[in-house]
């Protein structure tokens, strides 16, 4: 099977298949050019030639046939003759003609062979020319520059001057073979895939009438310096592609270890999450802490709106380095958009939860009696329960931790204050008020009160739980306990060691800031505590 | 020196009197003369042929006309001139006497 192609011959329409095609205008293009030392007769014998050719093709067409095909072409080349058989047959002309034919060598023409050009195909010319390996010319150009600096110029010269070898003839011409069909079938087969050839004899049609153009104007000088100027645009070109290379591979290697990073990052995470090894081994940021979405959901919603759009920069680096890497499809890319903006969404709304949450506080207070008698002392001491969660040292801290609890998830938080005041009564009694955040005023109450915190009384002893429970949902991490305990004047109270780490508000006679307060018995005076064991201490 | 090229030179050589004499019997289109000068073995190939009528007609020993044709595309008659006319009958005098002189010599021998 081949392709075929009308084509108007003589003025007459003939479909010719593809090589057929070739042939026949590599052959027209041939005669063109060997007619070319007459130029006035030139169009008329091009078009006798063509009206000539189409009358021996229209013989060859029948109803049957209808195609024109190669070895029609082969037979009209047979008959009509070498293009160097077209050649004007002017008595002197034609000797010297025949003459020069004969002997290779001076047959040859200088071009610039751009096919096999460093810089513009100087050196490659002349080297056909001479019949030399082309190194021997450059070397030559090289030290000439080198020594004298003559090489330059005489190369610029040679550049301006020399026309280049455009048409296979011309190529032929210069590598000194006879322009024959021959030669040109054998120099095309040689050097050019025929797909090639279809795209340069396309290019050449425009070529040529841009030339034209060009030659109207500034003759033929004006083309190898046109040349210069478009090497010397290709070179600063190259230099700018080298550089975008060079930033397109930068980008590529920054945002692919971004993206290796982040991916194993979330992989790590959903790993720990899924092996349930959990909250207290990697300390996370409250967002992910207290937020109502499960872990896994925030965080392959925050993997998409860090990672695609450097998923994007990689994409964008590896088609700045090669071309070849297609644009995504509109398909494609508006998916990953909407993906995008949903994962964006999601977070957007986690961070309106987590802002909103706490926007309010809420307090619970509880006020209890201690039957004390009223000479008794009161101790006071902080316990923890280690099977919950076993602290070395008691200690408070903002720290909130999920601990189970009879098989039920809680918060543990041990952000407890205690303080000692003088009480308006004749009795020991103390308040216990928790202080909770929420979406609104009633939320937050209502979630103070489900605050779990507890103490016993045992003979002439408070104590004090050092850790509250609270609901896993309450996610803020801002739940306090204040417990106040109040002592009658004249009353005397133990500050354990255990307080220490959650006293906050000792008023004392003494100056004793609460960091020293434990371990002293106080009373209770009308200006406040006074210790009435630690005297010796602060003398020495 | 090759054979060929001489033996191409001297049919060249009276390539134009043969064409202006084909003409001489009356208009011919291109096709026709090619096929009068091949027949006669005066021409191996036809390309050479062009150029020479555009010569000729371009030198004014030529003029053409075009004439549709029956079959295919429309021909050009080709029509010799009054200064073509003159022309032929001075190549005629000239090939007359060379004849004779190329004979003399050849038979001679």
């Amino acid at each position: 099977m081949n392709k075929t192609i009308n084509i108007n011959l003589g003025g007459y329409f003939f479909h010719i298949d593809e090589t057929a095609y070739k042939k026949l205008k590599r052959y027209l293009d041939a005669i063109a050019k060997s007619l070319s030392d007459d130029p006035e007769g030139k169009n008329e014998i091009i078009a006798d030639i063509e009206a000539r050719i189409c009358e021996l093709l229209s013989e060859k067409i029948t109803e049957t046939r209808q195609v024109v095909n190669e070895l029609d072409i082969h037979n009209i080349i047979k008959i009509m003759g070498e293009p160097e058989d077209y050649s004007d047959h002017d008595e002197n002309f034609q000797e010297t003609k025949s003459k020069s034919n004969n002997g290779k060598n001076n047959f040859k023409k200088l071009f610039r062979d751009r096919e096999n050009r460093f810089i513009s195909g100087v050196s490659s010319g002349i080297a056909h020319y001479l019949d030399l390996d082309v190194v021997w010319i450059r070397i030559a150009f090289i030290l000439l520059t080198v020594f004298s600096g003559m090489g330059l110029i005489a190369y610029i010269v040679f550049w301006i001057v020399t026309p280049e070898a455009k048409t296979t003839a011309e190529k032929l011409q210069m590598e000194g073979e006879r322009v024959t069909i021959d030669n040109i079938e054998k120099k095309i087969r040689e050097e050019f895939s025929s797909i090639k050839e279809t795209i340069e004899d396309g290019a050449n049609n425009v070529k040529k009438k841009v030339a034209d153009g060009f030659q109207r104007n500034g003759k033929n000088t004006t083309s190898g310096l046109q040349d210069f100027l478009n090497v010397i645009g290709n070179m600063i070109t190259v230099v700018f592609n080298v550089i975008g290379k060079l930033i397109g591979l930068i980008i590529v290697i920054f945002s692919s270890i971004i993206l290796i990073s982040i991916f194993f990052g979330v992989f790590s995470l959903g790993s720990f999450e899924l092996l349930g090894y959990g909250d207290n081994l990697i300390n996370l940021p409250d967002f992910v802490y207290d937020s109502i979405l499960p872990y896994w959901i925030l965080t392959i919603c925050m993997f998409i709106v860090i990672g695609f759009p450097f998923l994007i920069l990689f994409i964008l680096g590896l088609r700045i380095i090669s071309s070849n890497i297609k644009q995504f499809s509109k398909t494609v890319s508006l998916s990953l958009l909407s993906v995008w903006i949903v994962a964006l969404l999601t977070i957007v709304f986690a961070g309106i939860d987590i802002g909103t949450s706490d926007a309010y506080n809420g307090t619970k207070i509880e006020n209890y009696p201690l039957n004390l008698s009223s000479k008794d002392t009161l101790f006071l001491k902080m316990i923890n329960d280690d099977e919950l969660y076993f602290q070395d040292k008691l200690r408070r801290s903002t720290k909130r931790i999920k601990v189970e609890d009879n098989g039920v998830k809680k918060i543990y938080a041990t952000n407890v204050k205690v303080s000692v005041e003088k009480s308006n009564t004749e009795n020991f009694t103390f308040k216990i008020r928790k202080v909770s955040e929420g979406r609104n005023k009633n939320k937050a109450t209502e979630k103070a009160a489900k605050i779990d915190y507890r103490y016993s009384i045992k003979d002439s002893t408070l104590k004090l739980n050092a850790f509250f429970l609270s609901h896993l949902n309450h996610r803020s991490s801002d739940e306090i306990v204040y417990v106040t305990i109040y002592v009658p004047e004249g009353n005397t109270v133990f500050i354990d060691t255990s307080t220490h780490s959650f006293l906050y508000r000792i008023k004392n006679s003494n100056n004793l800031y609460h960091g020293d307060v434990t371990n002293h018995f106080f009373e209770m005076t009308e200006k406040g505590l006074s210790c009435t064991d630690c005297i010796k201490q602060l003398k020495m | 020196m090759k054979i060929e090229n001489t033996k191409a030179q001297m049919r060249k050589g009276v390539l134009e009197y043969c064409i202006l004499s084909i003409l001489q019997h009356g208009d011919a289109y291109t096709s026709e003369i090619i096929s009068t000068l091949k027949s006669a073995e005066m021409i191996v190939v036809e390309g050479t042929i062009y150029p020479l009528l555009t010569r000729l007609k371009n030198s004014g020993l030529l003029s053409y006309r075009w004439e549709e044709s029956s079959s295919g595309p429309p021909r050009k008659y080709y029509v010799l001139s009054e200064s073509g006319q003159q022309f032929l009958k001075e190549l005629d005098m000239t090939w007359n006497n060379l004849m004779l002189a190329v004979n003399q010599i050849t038979n001679d021998k």
